[in-house]
């Protein structure tokens, strides 16, 4: 769950490599002429290019609080005619050549996607560049895409899910980007304009922030000259990026938005450590101990193999730029909230206060060693490692020792990893529904930042 | 997980659109071949990673539960991981899990699904796993109830929650009259309270039989290699006598039917409109060519619906046509739209969506706009072929819902053949107003809740 916190990153949950001596992945650092870097692995089992590119502190964290969903609304509006090509006749074209083209953004960064047949690649690229420098912005394209935003957004607001994320980003972001909604206001959307998609555009998709990962029918030499064209054409430098870390707000609290339905929304969350610690690959062994494996898990085994309390629950290690989180979510019948809390916080404290038992952390590193092939399944899903790892700013040769760095983690480690980050007395957790202790919790009358 | 696909509408147009190749080719080179048992078997080769995808789809659905025991079929579902004579509850997704796998399962209709994704050393594995719960299934007592929770839960999630959800279902239901189509793939909430271990227990020993599933493995796998390890693995589990899918038919039907909701949760009204059309199995040719038409109306941002309404005239945000055939009894054609403005008459918004339709039963389709389309539906096959496990759930799909194999296979080539003349045939047929085919269609409107006058504000009234 957690719309809001979708991020490149999450692939590495599911993907370590299997020996360590072997490469698990043969993947080739190309940069252009020009001096435009891009990994790439080549493969010409089918005829089928993906190219998927990103540009970091590009993200809604740019928006600002008047301007919420302008990444977005940029991200929507960039295929939407470009050049000589106006809306309709640009979306033509790549229908009719079969070639996806999407962009992206995050809270953290802005991308794109193209995939193409191998025999339309040149027109794909050719419309890619096109796109990315000199999209039209045309007030019609605009307007339809701010009116598809509006709707999405009334569409949403009766979603619990949808809710729940706004008020948990409202509460635990309180005072930093993070909070606003990325996916734009009712009121701000209507205020875009094509220049703020312009001046956007300007200031944040540029070559230092530029990060590509190519994977599929094309050879290294072939993939140089696609860069130059491509990507070349874009300003060097980019504005300086002002967003600064934050620690999780509201800390210990419990918030309810009441709701008249059968079933209450729970997202709860703690603060975290980052990828770049050392106990981070322990914590991501611990997490999926904890909640993070789906059936096997602590919190899934309890409260729905047990107690038949939950269709689902889940925990998972949300490593974004400006804050490290693991959060957990679930939903339940209305008058169980107390129970489910309850399991959350004392699988948490099992976890701390005695050893992990050495069957379940082999059975962990175990999967997560040995489910890593299963990320290689597609040419896109292969690209979004590439790129991933490249914005994590990893080592290329980062997968490859993977598995045995997930094998020497020890149940002292977890215990550790625990201990640094399991702690149920700084829980932020919101709630959506109709809970029979509702009075409890500190009520949330109205949803920020929609209107 | 245990996913239901209650939206199977949906489903389809992921499956349909999905593949083809260059002439001739096959979409997935796969083999096909049958157990002494009749257990049916699939291979789809790719060896681009040493993984396979696992299915097994049983040829029994929602739509085969006895009477008053709706959802019992996906509730089945999930005691298929409830342990059997030799393993615990709980114990087949741990050892999945453990040896770096996938899994999870899913129930339509027409039938229920189970898969794993995991490195291929792992096969043999998997296959003794699954024949152990072909024919071994024991569930102990407090299992069996504490899942009817989860699934009561699982309903309330997906359902209960949402007046959307709720909505949706009744419209399904006043569409397929005296047909199972017409109740939820999960089950009524009264009903999945009222399962009987004896039910269940019948359920699973009519219809869980080698010779009532269909195996396929895609990726880094042959046939030759699958075939042994299928064979000692499923061999010897007996067949059964199979009893007959008794399906009932929709009766012909004069009135139209108009479905309102007013809800407060509502914040953006859309109108939808749904017909029975036929599908893929019982009209092979037809079904073809609704999938053109499908892709020449609602194929991306310059098809005629979504250029004229939205582009064009401004009078809707989205609309869409799709069309879903993956269905042994009855497929549907679904249209859908949101207003431009939330003022709109839904009425309105709706004709002029069929006033589209009714250019296409007047005047047909361009050569243009055929050629294009059934270029797009056969460029998708080079895209299918791009992952693990989709060539098997699409072979799965249709396979489950009464096509061949060659179907499958050789599918771009029969939509090469579809002409301007049977899509315009197949608009005036299935999508006519005035003379509907089998029966009216089901308009559904949605809106926020409706303003009473006590509600508006004196002021307010004071304007007017």
């Amino acid at each position: 769950m957690k719309i809001f916190f979708y991020t490149t990153y999450a692939f590495l949950l599911f993907c370590f490599p299997v020996h360590a001596a072997e490469k698990f992945l043969d993947i080739k650092e190309v940069t252009s002429t020009n001096g435009i870097k891009a990994w790439l692995v080549e493969d010409h089992s089918l005829p089928i290019i993906s190219l998927q590119f990103s540009f970091k502190e590009a993200g809604s964290i740019q928006d600002g609080a008047t301007k919420q969903g302008l990444a977005q609304l940029l991200s929507n509006t960039m295929d939407e005619g470009a050049g000589d090509l106006p809306s309709q006749e640009f979306q033509k074209i790549l229908t009719d050549n079969s070639i996806s083209l999407y962009f992206n953004s995050s809270r953290d960064n802005f991308g794109g996607q193209l995939k193409t047949l191998s025999r339309n690649k040149d027109k794909a690229f050719e419309l890619l560049s096109l796109a990315l420098t000199s999209p039209r912005f045309d007030e019609e394209p605009l307007a339809r895409m701010r009116d598809a935003n509006m709707s999405r957004i009334r569409s949403s607001m009766g979603n619990p899910d949808w809710i729940n994320a706004r008020v948990f980003n409202d509460l635990a972001f309180a005072g930093h980007p993070y909070a606003l909604n990325s996916g734009g206001t009712l009121t701000s959307l209507g205020t875009l304009t094509a220049q703020d998609l312009k001046d956007f555009k300007n200031n944040w998709l540029t070559k230092d922030k530029l990060y590509v990962g190519v994977t599929g029918d094309i050879t290294a030499e072939q993939l140089k000259t696609v860069l130059d064209k491509v990507f070349n054409a874009l300003p060097a430098q980019g504005k300086k990026n002002e967003v600064q870390k934050l620690e999780l707000q509201n800390t210990g609290k419990t918030y309810l938005f009441k709701r008249d339905i059968p079933q209450t929304i729970i997202s709860s969350a703690l603060p975290s450590i980052d990828i770049n610690d050392p106990d981070y690959d322990a914590l991501r062994v611990m997490n999926y101990i904890y909640g993070g494996g789906g059936f096997g898990s602590y919190v899934m085994d309890v409260a729905r193999e047990k107690r038949g309390l939950t269709y689902g629950i889940y925990s998972s290690l949300q490593s974004q730029d400006y804050i490290n989180l693991l959060d957990i979510s679930t939903s339940t019948k209305n008058n169980s909230t107390t129970e489910i809390i309850q399991i959350i916080t004392d699988e948490m404290n099992r976890l701390k206060n005695q050893t992990v038992a050495q069957e379940d952390l082999d059975s962990a590193k175990s999967y997560l060693i040995g489910s890593m092939p299963l990320s290689l399944g597609s040419t896109d899903k292969i690209s979004s490692i590439l790129l991933g790892l490249q914005m994590d700013n990893r080592p290329i040769d980062y997968l490859d020792g993977y598995a045995e760095r997930i094998k020497n983690i020890t149940p002292q480690d977890i215990q550790k990893a625990a201990t640094r980050v399991l702690n149920p007395d700084k829980l932020l957790t919101v709630m959506v529904g109709n809970p029979q202790e509702n009075k409890l919790y500190t009520n949330i009358e109205s949803l920020p930042n929609v209107e | 997980m245990r996913l239901t696909l209650k939206r199977l509408f949906l489903i389809s147009s992921l499956i349909l659109v999905n593949f083809s190749l260059p002439a001739q080719a096959k979409v997935f080179n796969a083999t096909n071949f049958k157990l002494d048992n009749g257990l049916e078997v699939i291979i789809a080769p790719n060896h681009r990673t040493p993984v396979v995808t696992f299915m097994i789809w049983y040829k029994v659905g929602a739509a085969d539960e006895p009477q008053g025991l709706s959802g019992m079929a996906h509730y089945f579902e999930h005691l298929m991981f409830k342990g059997t004579k030799n393993f615990a509850p709980g114990e087949f997704s741990r050892i999945i899990k453990k040896l770096g796998g996938n899994e999870n399962a899913f129930t339509g209709q027409d039938y229920t699904a189970y898969f794993e994704s995991i490195t291929v050393d792992n096969l043999d594995k998997i296959l003794s796993l699954e024949a152990d719960r072909m024919s071994n299934l024991n569930v102990p007592e407090d299992h069996f109830h504490s899942e009817k929770a989860v699934v009561i839960e699982e309903r309330r999630q997906r359902t209960e929650n949402d007046p959307e959800g709720l909505f949706a279902e009744q419209m399904s239901s006043a569409l397929f009259v005296n047909h199972p189509y017409g109740t939820p793939v999960i089950g009524w909430m009264d009903e999945i309270e009222k399962y009987e271990w004896n039910d269940v227990k019948k359920f699973y020993d009519t219809w869980y039989a080698p010779n009532n599933a269909v195996i396929i493995i895609s990726g880094d796998i042959t046939p030759e290699i699958a075939r042994p390890l299928i064979e000692k693995n499923f061999g010897k589990i007996e067949p059964k006598t199979l009893p007959p899918r008794i399906r009932t038919d929709v009766p012909k039907a004069i009135g139209e039917t108009n479905m309102i909701l007013h809800d407060a949760t509502i914040h953006q009204p859309s109108v939808s409109k749904t017909f029975i059309a036929p599908s893929f199995k019982n009209d092979k040719k037809d079904a073809l060519a609704l999938q053109v038409l499908e892709q020449i109306l609602s194929g991306g941002a310059t098809t005629r619906l979504y250029k004229t309404l939205v582009v064009e005239q401004k009078k809707a945000i989205s609309v869409g046509f799709s069309y879903n055939g993956t269905a042994l009894d009855y497929g549907t054609i679904n249209i859908a739209a949101t207003p431009a403005e939330a003022t709109q008459d839904l009425n309105d918004l709706m004709q002029t969506v069929m006033d589209e339709i009714k250019k296409v039963q007047i005047d047909g389709v361009t050569e243009k706009e055929l050629s294009d389309a059934k270029q797009q539906l056969i460029d998708s096959a080079d895209y299918a072929r791009d992952s693990i496990s989709g060539p098997a759930m699409t072979i799965g799909y249709n396979i489950a819902t009464g096509a061949t194999l060659d179907d499958i296979e050789n599918w771009p080539e029969m939509i090469k053949t579809v002409t301007a003349e049977q899509i315009q045939a197949v608009a005036q047929k299935y999508l006519d107003i005035e003379k509907p085919w089998l029966r009216p269609a089901i308009t559904g409107f949605l809106y926020p809740e409706e303003k009473k006058p006590e509600q508006i504000k004196p002021e307010q009234e004071a304007k007017e």
